[in-house]
């Protein structure tokens, strides 16, 4: 314990020297609206497992956190597994702690509204938003539709005749993006044949004709679609996304059906949290989100770039809630 | 009525498998898709009970060995419903004193109770391994063990 | 360019110092993480991706592809020794292999384990190597229906992986299926039978059930068995030696498993569990003497150590050549490509010849690292079992607890892997096997889910289940595997009638 407190104070000698010009940090634990810098390491929690989105996420975050000194306490991930989020969720909730800060997506919003965690965006703190995935619609090479409106239009007589394959369970990402876009088109979404296949069965399902359509993330796309497999039909973002052949995937905006889906990815910290320890963590993503190091994370990974601070971020779940709810509710998937 | 272990087996079998296909009938429904969530778990609900009435009447008598393995003395009942009372303990102390304290009091006294008499090995083994395994998880795995009171 | 001309490309990769480097610390890093409680293929290649930031890329992959076989290498010692799988591959292991080490036989068990995984490996990779490209076919052949039959197939070997009652067997099945159905149905997004806990909502992990049914019960015994100090006594349980019978038993396994097991493979989803399974259940069906099985026999622990590690190479042609990840470690795997900035894909082999076809010949060189690395240190890693069994007995605890831990990090987890303990140990005292239920609960999900997968495409309509002549075929397949034991106890019960007439 001693030669923890003797680290601490030599950290926060060298925090007061290096704070010489950005004023007063020795303001520990969070007063008020002080500022606040973190005491001790930072923990990242992935509420899922090893390999998933949020835990590269938070990997990714972290490393870049580490590696280009932008932090200055070290930073651990930890993986929460469960309930689709909810046991990571729950955790925070009961740590309660402004050094432990997790990753979250669109689930944040799907999984209390399904009725599977008791916990809401609204019992967080948004910190900032990072990035952007978008849905993109796939369909093997020989199918017979060659746009989206020409999917539609079949799914409008009959909707059943279209068997969709996605990743997630109904009430979750894969299905949602497509029966968002869908909505819009003018199909009755109740009827849609909505399949859920893990474990890279939803390319192989469209490759060997088992399903039709393929609701998954642009990037799962892009080397099917090289190689003259499979084509995409539309993707969910609000103007085609750069690339050599992510630039010929039309979205659906531009066919004529007015609705885009956001695959969002960002931090948040527990409920309880002063403006100083916000404040802190979106000037910390700010610098990763703008490093060279995270630009080319993100493009390994096929990510965009979509940094939103606390204030914005807060305001963008609420209307997403709203929207997705409205939907959730038609398809009777809310439960109370 | 239940005169054999088979008869015994085959009500508590029953009996759970009622609980189960209680269950499957409280079952949300979705209504977008031909098979729902229930189907399968009524199946197997209903399978169980046909086994077990198959068992019930299940005449085949045990074999000697068989019936060997399930005289444990009472002496030794007591020490297994010990070491799960031992473990429940450190499952319960795990997230509170941490990994290695933990680890360290089981080890030792578990091995201890079991009649383990070389205290010096006792307390090099029960020192060392939990160290061992907290530091290689947690230094050189990067996954982290509860760490409790301990500072690192 | 032809493929010849690649594989050399990849061989001069492979062979380069860095390479052979590379791939020494891949399998090494891997075995090791391996034979922590735990630990699999996914936490080890997750664990080691931050290390290859900045590398070249075909060398990192190399090195990656060498953690994940090196960790399905090494998981099978915890199985052997301490009848604790550390990953679900490596649980078919334990029937054969733990029973084989409390006879004495702890290194010579270790060492079929390895002879078994390196011809496994091996020959696989030849097969990969042959038809990689060619096989991408095969990997996205199978529909819903026809994973429903092949997990039906696997299903109806229940009554044939115990040798006690067939009911009780049955029973255990049920059951297991039953455990399977806990969590979010994926259909559907209901939860089923989780009581609002939401630990419970992505189900019970797998490894939670086999430590407690297998490491936790054979723990009871041993606590009733703590004065027996057999094995410290004997003196050599180390050795290496194997017969000549012992090779002679085990060729025949090596040989059918390393194919079966790489086909298995390449079908996304199946992978090395059912694999290891389904190689074990197949040489147990055709073995001349099937009563061995599950007390030590050396065809039953060869056959699922070598089907395990020939589906592991299995597994890289659907990713490699299609770039679709077939099971949850190869989804890492993936993340790993693309940290590198390499999208595996049908184009990979034209556009990243080195990473293709190097990732291949480095896996001769894994292999033949491995065995030379392991066979050496079995004697030392065998006198685990002589320490003391109070002292064994607690640290085998607590090696089941941490791997359990380290999968949730919920003491949640740990409560239901005491309940799974207790439940394993009155289903032995019982004569209940706990083989059909682990069984049963690896296929009851898969089979459930690709049940109404198919019913879901097809309106409701059950004929799509045998629409086709694969799903046909298996359904066959499984009722002669269902029949022929039926009929082979029939006449050993006549023949020991007659017998008893006779006498």
């Amino acid at each position: 314990m001693k030669k923890h407190l003797l680290g601490l104070s030599f950290l926060l000698m060298m925090g007061m020297m290096l704070a010489a010009c950005s004023g007063d940090s020795n303001q520990a634990s969070g007063e008020g609206d002080g500022e606040w810098s973190p005491e001790k390491p930072v923990e990242i929690v992935a509420p899922a497992g090893a390999g998933g989105g949020w835990d590269t996420t938070a990997r990714s975050v972290g490393k870049v956190l580490e590696e280009e000194g932008i932090m200055e306490q070290n930073i651990g991930v930890v993986n929460k597994e469960g309930g689709g989020g909810a046991v990571g969720w729950s955790y925070i909730n009961s740590q309660n702690n402004p050094h432990n800060i997790f990753v979250s997506s669109p689930p944040l919003i799907f999984v209390p509204l399904n009725g599977q965690s008791d916990l809401s965006h609204k019992d967080f703190t948004p910190l900032a938003n990072m990035i952007a995935d978008y849905g993109a619609f796939a369909v093997a090479e020989d199918a017979k539709w060659e746009n989206l409106s020409e999917l539609f239009d079949d799914m409008k007589d009959d909707p059943s005749s279209v068997t969709v394959v996605g990743t997630s369970s109904p009430g979750s990402m894969d299905h949602m993006q497509f029966v968002s876009i869908a909505k819009k088109a003018g199909v009755d979404i109740k009827k849609i044949r909505y399949v859920s296949a893990q474990d890279g069965g939803g390319m192989t399902q469209i490759l060997n004709g088992s399903a039709d359509v393929y609701s998954t993330g642009i990037a799962e796309t892009v080397e099917q679609v090289k190689a003259g497999k499979v084509r995409v039909l539309g993707i969910t973002a609000e103007e085609r996304i750069e690339g050599d052949v992510l630039s010929t995937f039309p979205t659906a905006k531009e066919q004529g059906i007015d609705a885009t889906f956001v695959n969002w990815r960002g931090f948040f910290g527990p409920g309880d949290m002063t403006e100083g320890q916000v404040a802190y963590y979106e000037e910390k993503l700010k610098e990763v989100s703008d490093s060279d190091a995270f630009a080319e994370i993100r493009k390994n990974y096929g990510w965009n770039e979509m940094y939103m601070n606390s204030e914005e971020y807060a305001k963008f779940l609420d209307e997403q809630k709203e929207e997705l709810s409205g939907l959730m509710e038609e398809l009777g998937l809310v439960s109370n | 009525m239940l005169k054999t272990l088979n008869q015994k087996l085959s009500l508590f079998l029953i009996l759970f498998a009622s609980g189960y296909l209680y269950l499957t009938y409280n079952l949300k429904e979705y209504p977008y898709v031909p098979v729902d969530s229930d189907f399968v778990p009524k199946v197997l609900g209903y399978v169980l009970i046909v086994l077990a009435v198959f068992l019930y009447f299940d005449k085949s008598s045990e074999t000697k060995e068989e019936k060997e393995k399930r005289t444990i003395p009472k002496k030794e009942i007591l020490v297994l419903l010990a070491v799960g009372a031992m473990i429940f303990l450190y499952i319960f102390l795990l997230e509170l004193l941490g990994f290695v304290l933990s680890s360290m009091l089981f080890v030792f006294g578990c091995s201890l109770f079991l009649g383990y008499r070389n205290h010096k090995v006792n307390v090099i083994v029960s020192v060392i391994f939990p160290l061992v395994m907290y530091l290689s998880f947690n230094y050189l795995l990067q996954i982290k063990l509860p760490q409790g009171i301990l500072p690192f | 360019m032809g493929a010849m001309e690649g594989f050399m490309q990849g061989l001069e990769v492979a062979f380069s110092f860095q390479g052979i480097l590379f791939v020494l610390i891949g399998v090494i890093a891997g075995t090791l993480i391996g034979m922590m409680p735990g630990l699999g293929p996914i936490s080890a290649i997750a664990i080691m991706i931050p290390i290859t930031y900045g590398m070249n890329p075909s060398t990192a992959l190399m090195m990656m592809a060498g953690v994940y076989y090196g960790a399905v290498f090494g998981g099978s010692t915890s199985s052997i020794l301490l009848n604790a799988p550390g990953i679900s591959g490596t649980v078919a292991t334990s029937f054969d292999g733990y029973p084989m080490a409390q006879r004495g036989e702890a290194g010579k068990a270790l060492a079929i384990a390895a002879i078994s995984s390196f011809v496994g490996g091996t020959v696989s990779v030849v097969l990969l190597m042959l038809f990689a490209p060619a096989l991408a076919q095969v990997a996205v052949s199978f529909g819903p229906a026809q994973y429903f039959a092949l997990m039906f197939l696997g299903l109806t070997a229940i009554a044939s992986l115990s040798d006690g009652s067939t009911v009780k067997a049955l029973i255990a099945a049920t059951v297991g299926f039953m455990m399977a159905t806990i969590g979010i149905d994926g259909q559907t997004g209901t939860t089923r039978f989780t009581f609002g806990n939401p630990n419970l909502m992505e189900g019970i992990d797998f490894l939670v059930i086999a430590l407690g049914l297998f490491a936790l019960a054979e723990i009871c015994f041993l606590i009733k068995n703590r004065k027996d100090d057999s094995l410290s006594k004997q003196g050599d349980i180390g050795s290496l030696k194997l017969g000549k019978s012992d090779f002679k038993e085990m060729r025949g396994p090596m040989s059918r498993q390393s194919f079966l097991g790489f086909i298995l493979g390449v079908l996304p989803g199946a992978g090395a569990t059912i694999a290891s399974f389904i190689g074990y259940i197949s040489e147990k069906r055709i073995a001349k003497r099937p009563e061995e099985f599950g007390k030590g026999s050396v065809k039953g622990l060869s056959a699922p150590e070598t089907a395990n590690n020939a589906a592991t190479s299995g597994a890289f042609v659907p990713l490699l050549s299609l770039g679709i990840p077939g099971s949850g470690t190869t989804a890492v795997m993936l993340g790993a490509f693309l940290v590198l900035g390499i999208q595996p894909g049908p184009l990979l082999v034209q556009d990243h010849p080195d990473v293709f076809w190097g990732i291949i010949a480095s896996m001769y060189i894994g292999n033949v690292f491995l065995l030379i690395l392991n066979l050496p240190l079995i004697p030392y890693i065998a006198k685990i079992l002589k320490i003391s069994r109070p002292l064994l007995i607690s640290l085998v605890a607590i090696f089941s607890l941490i791997g359990v831990y380290a999968i949730s990090f919920s003491t949640f987890d740990l409560y239901v892997l005491l309940a799974f303990g207790v439940l394993g140990y009155l289903m032995r005292l019982f004569s209940v096997p706990a083989p059909p239920f682990i069984l049963a609960f690896i296929l009851g999900g898969m089979m459930e889910q690709s049940l109404r997968q198919t019913l879901t495409a097809s309106g409701g309509n059950m004929l799509a289940l045998i629409s086709d002549p694969v799903s046909i075929g298996l359904y066959i397949v499984s009722l002669i595997s269902f029949l022929v034991p039926l009929i082979r106890t029939r006449n050993k019960n006549d023949q020991s009638e007659s017998e008893q007439k006779a006498s």
